[in-house]
């Protein structure tokens, strides 16, 4: 069961995390200083932390950075309050993985949890499968059943990013932050429709369907269909 | 509206002309008041000498009238004071006068010689003259003239002393206003200067204010007065704005998280839809508040942290192959022509953001089975994206209002989105300095992003007034 330290000072929002973390079948510890969060890091293994940005004693930033230079390498989700894109930037520059803006959505944050968790593993840095679909990650190159799937480059990105997650559902926010690397709302359903042409050159009429949209939240390539909340 | 006087327009250069144009014509006046009067005194007193030599002369016997006139005329060889006798034929009898003037009056006053006088010591050089002829009782005429070059030469000297004076004055004069202007005019620039930010919507800049307390520096201090009430009233609404939609943010988006979990358990239950149309409906609002909340964040950025050298024809790309599915999707024809541009100073992802913004309305917009274009080429001053469809395009009167808050165009109330796709734009284009110009294509909208600092008197953000050169029409 991972371990994950949730550093943050408001107790509404602790508990939500938690909760959320909890359900996702994580066990999850909670401080509310970020000296004693920075303490607790250095004293105990976490697989993530997940780290407000305003707290008191010592500030998220300097949590983080004090991390890093004392070569503490757990992956680090910053929940912040501030979203300007600067705020954004030194969050990650100084050595967060991810940063998510309040409020957000407890299904989008133990989404994020979930992705870095997953980072942590090792991989097999030559091919990524779910069921019999292959990509070779040397050649750039994507298989369904043996026979090779012709992808634009961004195709391949995105199919890339779902398998490297796959079974786990991921938000149409990390998509577009992940694969095109913008972090702004695009406001259409252009994910949606980057999914769809992807969908129909994975999972070709007859075939086993792999991308499923979670409704509500996103999108997920799984093959075991029981483990989906829901499908379409 | 320019917003630099030139030389001529500035106040000070005006009075320094004016005040130097009067005081020259006062110094005229004054200087030909004084000739005049020095003129006429003179002309007086050699009046008197004449008046006076005729009486001597003429009251001489007439036999010893010949021989006195010779003697009155040897004395004066310069022939200053000429003197003459002439019989009644008009025939010199004495004196240094050749030939009796035709057009002198025998009446016994002084008059002007209409054609002067020659002197015999200048080559008999005519000179000015006045003079007095009397008809003696035996019936010649007595001629007596004065050469008057000496008043003309006194003249000559009064106003040459006025050109000089005039000269010495005005010369100086004009110098002086010079460099009394351009004290003044210094501070009207740093004024004008300080404006600049505050007309493209930074209300936090003031205008400058020296210790000297005079009339500018109390203009500046009133301007001031009022941009701080401004910017207090604005700041005010914004904030209101601005916490509405950041306090309902957290409540919605728990709420939202509720409804999320209870829609899991019902799963498959005919609450299910009822649920998921209620997370669509706050989905929607969400997204209203976010792009609020972008809106402010954009207007609140007051520097430029992540700008850097962007080649935008790569930006223009990557939206290109962003939106590419959607237009193919809706039978649209998406064309993308970038020709060589120059780089340009910019925020890449910002740049994106707007860029993405403007196509992804123009997709939207267009029918299915229109076509969308998006051109980019070099005009004199830089970069400039044109975004060109074949929709209904945005009427002249609509065009100043759709960057703002929430305004949907009669065009667009029936379709999906926040409303403020084009104030994000707008925010961004205003933090670039670069200009938006809204148009009509023949087909149906244009929209230009300038990539380059608007021109001074221009305002970043949108701008309606500029010339723009006509694109290729769409072929549809």
């Amino acid at each position: 069961m991972p371990r994950v330290l949730v550093i943050e000072d408001d107790e509404a929002t602790a508990r939500e995390i938690v909760a959320e973390l909890t359900v996702h079948g994580m066990l999850a510890e909670w401080v509310a200083n970020g000296r004693e969060g920075f303490d607790r890091a250095s004293q105990r293994d976490y697989d993530l932390i997940t780290l407000d940005r305003m707290l008191p004693g010592m500030d998220g930033i300097d949590v983080v950075a004090a991390m890093r230079r004392a070569q503490i390498d757990t992956p680090v989700l910053m929940i912040s309050a501030l979203s300007d894109v600067d705020d954004r930037v030194r969050g990650l520059r100084a050595g967060g993985d991810d940063y998510l803006t309040k409020p957000f959505a407890p299904d989008e944050m133990a989404a994020r949890a979930e992705v870095l968790l997953r980072r942590r593993q090792p991989q097999s840095a030559q091919r990524l499968r779910a069921a019999d679909l292959e990509l070779d990650l040397v050649s750039h190159l994507a298989y369904r059943n043996g026979q090779p799937l012709t992808l634009l480059p961004t195709e391949y990105r995105l199919l890339e990013f779902l398998m490297r997650n796959s079974d786990q559902v991921l938000t149409r926010a990390m998509i577009f932050e992940t694969v095109w690397g913008f972090h702004f709302d695009p406001g259409t359903n252009v994910i949606d429709v980057h999914i769809g042409r992807l969908r129909r050159k994975i999972d070709s009429a007859g075939q086993l369907a792999l991308i499923h949209t979670v409704r509500g939240t996103g999108y997920m390539l799984t093959a075991a269909h029981d483990t989906l909340p829901v499908t379409s | 509206m320019n917003a630099r006087p030139n030389g001529w327009q500035s106040a000070t250069s005006r009075l320094i002309l004016i005040y130097g144009a009067l005081f020259a014509v006062w110094g005229f006046i004054l200087v030909g008041v004084i000739q005049w009067e020095t003129t006429r005194y003179l002309n007086g007193v050699i009046d008197q000498m004449l008046l006076q030599r005729m009486h001597y002369i003429a009251s001489t016997d007439p036999a010893r009238m010949p021989a006195t006139v010779d003697a009155a005329s040897a004395i004066d060889p310069h022939g200053i004071m000429s003197v003459g006798l002439f019989d009644r034929d008009h025939r010199p009898v004495a004196g240094n006068i050749d030939r009796l003037p035709t057009s002198l009056v025998q009446d016994g006053q002084v008059h002007m010689l209409e054609h002067g006088l020659p002197r015999p010591d200048r080559d008999a050089e005519r000179v000015r003259a006045r003079g007095l002829a009397n008809k003696l009782p035996n019936g010649d005429i007595l001629v007596i003239s004065k050469d008057t070059s000496t008043i003309d030469g006194l003249g000559a000297i009064i106003r040459r002393a006025l050109l000089w004076g005039i000269s010495l004055t005005i010369i100086p004069g004009l110098l002086g206003g010079f460099l009394l202007r351009r004290g003044p005019r210094k501070r009207i620039r740093a004024l004008q200067e300080a404006t600049d930010p505050i007309r493209q919507g930074d209300l936090s800049k003031r205008l400058p204010v020296s210790r000297r307390g005079d009339e500018l520096d109390q203009l500046a201090a009133i301007v001031n007065t009022m941009l701080g009430e401004i910017e207090r009233l604005m700041s005010e609404v914004k904030g209101v704005c601005d916490n509405i939609a950041h306090d309902l943010r957290t409540p919605l988006t728990r709420l939202r998280a509720r409804l999320y979990r209870t829609q899991q358990q019902l799963e498959g239950r005919p609450e299910e839809a009822l649920l998921e149309a209620s997370m669509v409906d706050i989905d929607a609002v969400l997204t209203r508040f976010r792009a609020l909340l972008r809106v402010s964040e954009l207007e609140d950025r007051n520097r430029a942290a992540c700008f850097d050298e962007v080649d935008i024809g790569q930006v223009l790309r990557q939206v290109h192959e962003f939106y590419a599915p959607v237009a193919e999707d809706r039978g649209q024809p998406f064309e993308l022509d970038v020709q060589p541009l120059a780089p340009i100073r910019a925020d890449a992802h910002l740049l994106f953001e707007a860029l993405a913004n403007l196509v992804g309305n123009a997709i939207k917009f267009t029918p299915p089975g229109g076509k969308v274009s998006l051109r980019a080429s070099m005009d004199k001053r830089g970069p400039r994206v044109d975004i060109i469809d074949s929709g209904p395009g945005i009427p002249a009167d609509e065009r100043d209002a759709v960057t703002r808050r929430f305004y949907r165009g009669d065009n667009s109330r029936t379709t999906a989105g926040s409303g403020l796709g084009l104030s994000i734009v707008s925010a961004i284009v205003r933090l670039h300095g670069y200009a938006l110009d809204i148009g009509q294509a023949t087909t149906g909208a244009r929209l230009t992003l300038y990539c380059y600092p608007v021109a001074p008197g221009e305002k970043p953000g949108t701008c309606l007034t500029r010339a723009v050169p006509e694109v290729t029409p769409l072929t549809v």
